[in-house]
């Protein structure tokens, strides 16, 4: 078996990448007067989020290889270092990464690490480097074990797994428009990240795609930028801090809080981390599907339109 | 990439990219120009919470809605807003105004730009939370 395999850190590699691509896009962005906005403490925090993210894969990174390891120990497969392999593998890895990212925005115990990435109010690169600290404590690397368990070495999964995360880097941008057709209907794109991006109810849980959007279109979670809606970023409920600490934890906190109120079945306190955002107990807030059917109820000319064409209105 | 390479880049790169943005003037708190703006940002929080009232602070920056459901306020988050409604909110007074505490980990504190009238009305609107 190839135990000794190693290949580069390419996210650490593209750090210099991620600076200047910041600093060409805010030039595009300050002459062209068009193309996006920035705004210097939502930036900030961005940046601070990334570099945490750094830290805490530096810190805690050993739990999911470790884990990784452990598995490949364990397998009798070993599909090798082939270039296709690697390719194979990358592919895979992007429908791994679809999963978790669908399952990091419905269910509550994930959310809680992801939510960070979407607190912004901004779309732009740096919004690309607002990343998770806590992403090792949702357990999600459990969804990376059957590429283990079907002989790709844990280095080239983490391999392709850093090449997506740069890959989704520039979809993070509202300096471009859409990309050719082709492109488009294959390739996860700003457009479509626009999309996932919107807290607007008609782009809410939609476009979870990493590198390659035919994913949503396959799992019917595709959702077109709208020409009649622009996207609206940020959360349902924006939160009012640019605190690092706070904008790491909040959904943490909100969970505990949640889960352990006076008078709860263990049920509820479970289901407070493991439905999607929005459950509650007494059914006093709202899920995207109740989002979206509040927003019908109250524009029902909107029925049949991107993000609506499988809602029932009413309340 | 070694640490000792890695960590003196992204420092640098923070730093720099934080100082041009202020020096390009991204650092301005979003301006609420009138009372139909801040109706505005409080539905984009809270769309079936229609205000009653709103009172626009005097630079704009804030403003305190009344609602069925209570009252509550909207305030800048950089270029951009968030609002909260009040409840269990504690309110001091400050040199520039009022700081409200929330019981809210994710806007745990709002820090008013109000002058000594607006400081002295805004609590009694506000009372049902002290």
């Amino acid at each position: 078996m190839t135990d000794q395999l190693t290949y580069p850190d390419v996210v650490t590699y593209a750090v210099p990448f991620f600076i200047a691509a910041i600093l060409i896009e805010l030039a595009w962005i300050v002459i062209k007067r068009r193309g996006g906005r920035y705004e210097t403490r939502d930036a900030l925090t961005s940046l601070l989020m990334g570099a945490g993210n750094v830290a805490s894969g530096i810190v805690l990174g050993f739990v999911a290889y470790g884990f990784f390891m452990v598995l490949w120990e364990i397998t009798p497969l070993d599909l090798g270092t082939g270039v296709w392999v690697v390719l194979v593998c990358f592919v895979l890895d992007d429908l791994r990464y679809y999963w978790v990212h669908r399952f990091g925005h419905r269910i509550r115990w994930v959310w809680a690490s992801h939510v960070n990435h979407h607190s912004s109010q901004h779309y732009n690169l740096t919004t690309a480097l607002r990343q998770t600290w806590t992403g090792t404590f949702t357990f999600m690397m459990i969804v990376r074990a059957p590429l283990i368990l079907l002989g790709f070495h844990p280095a080239m999964v983490l391999f392709c797994g850093g090449l997506n995360l740069i890959y989704q880097f520039w979809i993070h941008t509202e300096a471009i428009g859409r990309m050719p057709r082709w492109f488009e209907a294959v390739m996860n794109t700003p457009s479509h990240h626009r999309v996932h991006h919107g807290r607007n109810a008609r782009y809410l849980d939609a476009n979870y795609a990493g590198v390659f959007i035919v994913w949503d279109k396959l799992f019917g979670t595709y959702v077109p930028e709208y020409e009649g809606e622009k996207v609206d970023y940020g959360l349902v409920h924006n939160i009012g801090t640019f605190n690092p600490l706070r904008v790491a934890f909040h959904e943490w906190v909100g969970i505990f809080r949640d889960a352990t109120q006076p008078g709860l079945t263990w049920g509820e306190r479970l289901k407070y981390c493991v439905m999607p955002p929005g459950w509650s107990h007494d059914g006093s807030r709202n899920m995207s599907e109740g989002l979206k059917r509040n927003y019908l109820a109250a524009h029902p000319e909107e029925a049949g339109t991107p993000g609506f064409t499988d809602v029932a209105g009413g309340r | 990439m070694p640490l000792h390479v890695l960590i003196p880049m992204v420092a640098i790169g923070i730093a720099g990219v934080t100082l041009l943005l202020h020096l390009l003037g991204r650092s301005e708190r979003a301006f609420l120009a009138d009372e139909a703006a801040a109706r505005r940002a409080w539905l984009r929080e809270y769309p079936d919470a229609v205000p009653t009232r709103v009172i626009l602070s005097h630079d704009g920056h804030a403003a305190l809605v009344e609602t069925a459901e209570g009252p509550g306020i909207v305030w800048p988050m950089g270029a951009d807003t968030t609002a909260r409604f009040l409840r269990g909110a504690h309110i001091h007074r400050t040199k520039r105004g009022l700081r409200v505490d929330l019981r809210d980990f994710a806007a745990p504190c709002i820090r008013l730009t109000l002058d000594e009238d607006e400081a002295d009305l805004w609590p009694t609107h506000m009372k049902e939370t002290v």
